[in-house]
């Protein structure tokens, strides 16, 4: 999937940038550091009428708006009362539905409804579409999410929600919703559970007692999506238009921190970071804009510095060919082929490190007031 | 659902406590957003409206439902394309609206027209002004709102306009049946006063009388449509001078802050 | 997508010039109706109305449905408007222009917000079963002033309209053909008709009514005003344009409730007139011969 941010730049700026950010460490356009993400400001809270609402604003001047509503909704089954509840169990015994078997998960996604709107394209633009589906996707990923909107056996919390793209879409919005995303969960709260056990619920109409979904005592949190970016070996964070537009590979990882859920055989993939339990939800690839800027043209086949015969233009195409398929030094040349192996490991590794970028977010939207 | 509004015989109250020619809160703020080219965030009392302009500029490739409007999209003016988003959480009852809700498509070319008319798009021939209107929340007075924001962020947009189009609502305290004479005529009203009572949406452009939008939508004796007009059309010169305070005191700020060198036209603003 | 030809600066000169010297290119005055005409069909529920060469045909359907769940009490009234390339190459099927959207937002503002079909009436059994009324438009012919036009013809076409007798005995529903009882007409609580001023001039000073094409397209703003002859106003919409003083617009409103007025009595006229061709030695007749039997 195209990231359809098109980018204006020469062949020659192209190589420029490419160079440039294959140098170690990577000299990036706008001097940040290779895991450094740009300022942005965020503030939650911003909308009364809905559950969880959060604002965020780049430095870049793109802006988003996230608002969370949640309706009660009758589960689509009764449970059987020999049932046995299991405690934080697990995605198996979710959602109640039982003939289905293996749809069970698929009872539990429909709890949770997410839309992206992006001024200026349809709501079924394949982007668009596409941009919702990762980010629902690293929500429910979790099995846990679907677990925190149970009301008890015969009803359940129905999560909406709204993603606003405010700006025009300047830069691959990806990290920008996704990080918006996590700051309205976290701001979003329910309404205190009045009744008891599995009798029609009905709640305390005073909202300053409102828990949260995500209580700020306990150390699980939302997932964020993160856009990553490696040009030759670099590894490169949060990336500007302009560097994505010489990416060699561009990933979405998700990660959460699932530090309070009973851990079962997840220790191979998390990492300990100062308690917090970073665990790895999804890795998308996003197709780069790169693949689609044209080549830069070598003197040596130029025909404008009369290095090429006139016979040479004569046989474009396969000349062309040759051209692309070997690399020139100094000569921009889309990326072609997958990811290495070994860069994707790093790229992974980089992200849930100690103290790392995803650690990083995650504290500073922790700071973010809720309000 | 009626809604018992026989309270406002005995104290001339309305459901929110104001006298009938009273405005509610409006709040605004201009340049909002750094990366987009006039900017502006609206408030008029729980209505919020986000909008941002782009251009005018070279028109690409025509993409979503925007409706444009101007000039009957004759080339030697500036086409004005209005895109409006109603977040699903908007209203109190979250509700979807596709792009191809007709109701959002009559306001986009309303507010489309109405900029068409007060714009100099004449000086901008072969391009475009994007306009892209996001309602973060609804308590009536939704095309007012949407508008007025309009109205802004073209201001801070800089493109040259002949006056502010400013809007805002009015009602009757009658319904369409009751032919009492002692109904009297309401300004700007709210979600609950627009279910039950007539109301009309009027837009005039600057200080004049003159009316660049007028949407009824409900039924409404026309002995009533003199009153309500007139209030309205007076409610849209409070509104021109709140949204022309917004713009001067934020001139007056960026002057401070060294944002925009002081220009010899500027001197009204101290 | 393609494009109605634009009239020529000359023309649209000449137009604006002989307004302004109040004539009209038909020599009507500027608050003057092309005549207007009706034909109601053979079949109930057809209504044909030209205006000038702008000619609408109307036509009322109903079916039994169960009704939408969130209105349980309420019929189903839907107006479909299709502008379709016979009427003009601009026009494409399936791809609603804002012309398009406009008129059926004002149908739909005008006859189906305002009450005239009294909704409640069309539903037989609560939550299970309802009428259904529908009415497509279909514009033959366009020659400006397609609004009133339209409007005029489907608020005719629902006043002709029949639809079968049921009756409700023990929980079970009978819907009668026509040949078994008489069909009834809907229960109908007013007629909104539309009227829309089109204006010119740099301030938007001079008004006129029923604008032929050619006058729309040098038009500078246009406003729709909905009314019954009872003086109710059930729409208005004045969407932008060039801005029109606000005492202006009040006369217009004035000027409109006496073409509605006009209106309201033509179509009276013309349903008695149906009314009374379909009963030519009909009720009357079948009565007699029992009589004389």
């Amino acid at each position: 999937m195209a990231s359809q941010i098109h980018v204006n730049l020469s062949p020659a700026e192209l190589a420029y940038l490419h160079a440039s950010l294959s140098l170690t460490p990577p000299i990036r356009p706008d001097g940040r550091s290779p895991d450094q993400y740009r300022p942005l400001s965020a503030e939650t809270g911003i909308l009364p009428g809905t559950n969880g609402s959060a604002r965020i604003c780049f430095a870049d001047g793109t802006e988003a708006i996230v608002g969370v509503k949640a309706e009660v909704e009758k589960t689509g089954r009764r449970w059987d009362d020999d049932t046995i509840f299991l405690e934080g169990g697990g995605d198996d015994e979710e959602g109640g539905d039982k003939e289905k078997g293996s749809t069970q998960q698929g009872g539990n996604k429909e709890w949770v409804e997410l839309t992206v709107e992006i001024p200026g394209q349809r709501d079924d633009d394949s982007a668009t579409v596409f941009l919702a589906q990762m980010l629902s996707e690293a929500l429910l990923a979790d099995g846990g999410f679907v677990e925190r909107l149970k009301i008890n056996r015969g009803w359940h919390w129905k999560l909406y929600l709204d993603i606003l793209l405010i700006s025009p879409p300047l830069s691959y919005p990806l990290p920008l919703l996704s990080l918006t995303t996590h700051l309205a969960l976290l701001s979003t709260r329910l309404p205190r559970l009045k009744s008891e056990g599995d009798e029609d619920p009905f709640f305390d109409d005073d909202w300053a007692a409102a828990p949260y979904l995500y209580p700020r005592d306990k150390k699980a949190r939302p997932p964020v999506t993160l856009l990553v970016m490696a040009v030759g070996n670099n590894i490169i964070f949060d990336p500007a238009k302009e560097e994505l537009a010489v990416a060699d590979v561009v990933l979405a990882v998700s990660v959460a921190d699932v530090a309070d859920r009973k851990g079962k055989g997840v220790e191979d993939e998390d990492m300990d970071v100062d308690g917090r339990k970073l665990k790895l939800l999804s890795i998308r690839t996003v197709d780069p804009p790169s693949r689609l800027t044209p080549p830069g043209v070598p003197n040596a086949s130029n025909t404008a510095y009369g290095h090429a015969s006139a016979g040479a233009t004569q046989q474009k195409m396969p000349e062309a060919r040759a051209v692309e398929s070997e690399a020139v030094e100094g000569v921009w040349k889309a990326p072609r082929g997958g990811a290495k192996l070994a860069v994707m490991g790093a790229l992974v590794q980089k992200v849930l490190q100690k103290g790392g970028v995803a650690d990083e977010v995650l504290d500073a939207l922790e700071a973010v007031d809720l309000s | 659902m009626p809604l018992d509004t026989s309270t406002y015989s005995l104290a001339l109250l309305r459901v929110d406590g104001r006298r009938w020619n009273e405005l509610r809160r409006l709040h605004a703020q201009i340049r909002t957003q750094a990366a987009a080219d006039g900017s502006s965030y609206l408030e008029m009392g729980h209505t919020k409206v986000m909008c941002v302009v782009t251009g005018p500029s070279e028109p690409g490739p025509r993409r979503g439902g925007g409706i444009g409007g101007g000039a009957g999209g004759q080339s030697k003016d500036a086409e004005v394309v209005v895109n409006i988003v109603i977040a699903g959480f908007s209203s109190v009852d979250r509700k979807r609206r596709g792009r191809g809700d007709k109701r959002t498509q009559e306001m986009q070319s309303t507010v489309a027209n109405a900029l068409a008319a007060s714009l100099h798009t004449h000086l901008f021939p072969h391009s475009q002004i994007n306009v892209s209107l996001h309602v973060l929340s609804q308590d009536g007075s939704l095309l007012a709102a949407l508008i007025n924001a309009a109205t802004l962020a073209c201001v801070d947009a800089g493109i040259p306009m002949t006056d502010y189009v400013a809007a805002c609502t009015a009602g009757s305290t009658s319904t369409y049946a009751a032919n009492d004479e002692s109904a009297d005529p309401l300004l700007d009203l709210n979600h609950q006063e627009e279910q039950e009572l007539p109301s009309l949406t009027v837009a005039t452009l600057g200080d004049s009388d003159r009316v660049v939008v007028l949407v009824c939508e409900s039924r409404v004796q026309i002995s009533r449509l003199e009153g309500m007009l007139a209030v309205g059309v007076d409610g849209c010169k409070q509104v021109r001078e709140l949204l022309d305070r917004v713009v001067r005191e934020k001139g007056q700020r960026m002057i401070l802050e060294g944002t925009v060198e002081k220009g010899t036209g500027l001197n009204d603003l101290d | 997508m393609p494009r109605e030809a634009e009239p020529s600066l000359n023309e649209k000169q000449f137009v604006i010039q002989a307004l302004q010297e109040n004539l009209r290119l038909d020599g009507r005055e500027l608050e003057q109706y092309r005549p207007l005409e009706l034909t109601l069909g053979d079949q109930y529920g057809v209504a044909d109305a030209t205006l000038g060469k702008t000619r609408v045909l109307a036509k009322a359907s109903a079916e039994l449905t169960v009704p939408y769940t969130d209105r349980p009490l309420d019929g189903i009234f839907t107006i479909a408007t299709e502008l379709s390339p016979m009427t003009s190459p601009a026009f494409e099927l399936n791809r609603p222009t804002e012309t398009e959207v406009l008129l059926s937002r004002l149908l739909e503002k005008t006859v189906r917000r305002s009450n005239a079909l009294d909704t409640e009436s069309l539903c037989l059994i609560a939550g299970q079963k309802c009428w259904s009324v529908r009415v497509d438009v279909h514009v033959l012919s366009h020659d400006g002033n397609l609004i009133d036009a339209a409007c005029f013809a489907v608020v005719s076409a629902l006043r002709h309209f029949k639809k079968p007798d049921t009756s409700m005995e023990g929980g079970v529903l009978t819907v009668y053909t026509a040949a078994e009882r008489e069909p009834v007409p809907l229960s109908w609580l007013h007629s909104p008709f539309c009227v829309t001023w089109s204006f010119y001039g740099e301030q938007g000073e001079i008004a006129v009514l029923d604008a032929t094409w050619l006058e729309e397209q040098v038009r500078v703003g246009s406003c729709t005003i909905s009314l019954n002859r009872h003086g109710e106003i059930c729409q208005i919409s004045k969407l932008g344009g060039t801005p029109v003083e606000a005492v202006a617009l009040l006369q217009c409103s004035a000027v409109s409730l006496t073409k509605v007025k006009e209106f309201s009595t033509y179509l009276d006229e013309k349903l008695a007139e149906d009314a009374k061709r379909r009963n030519k030695g009909g009720l009357l007749a079948e009565l007699s011969a029992e009589n004389d039997r």
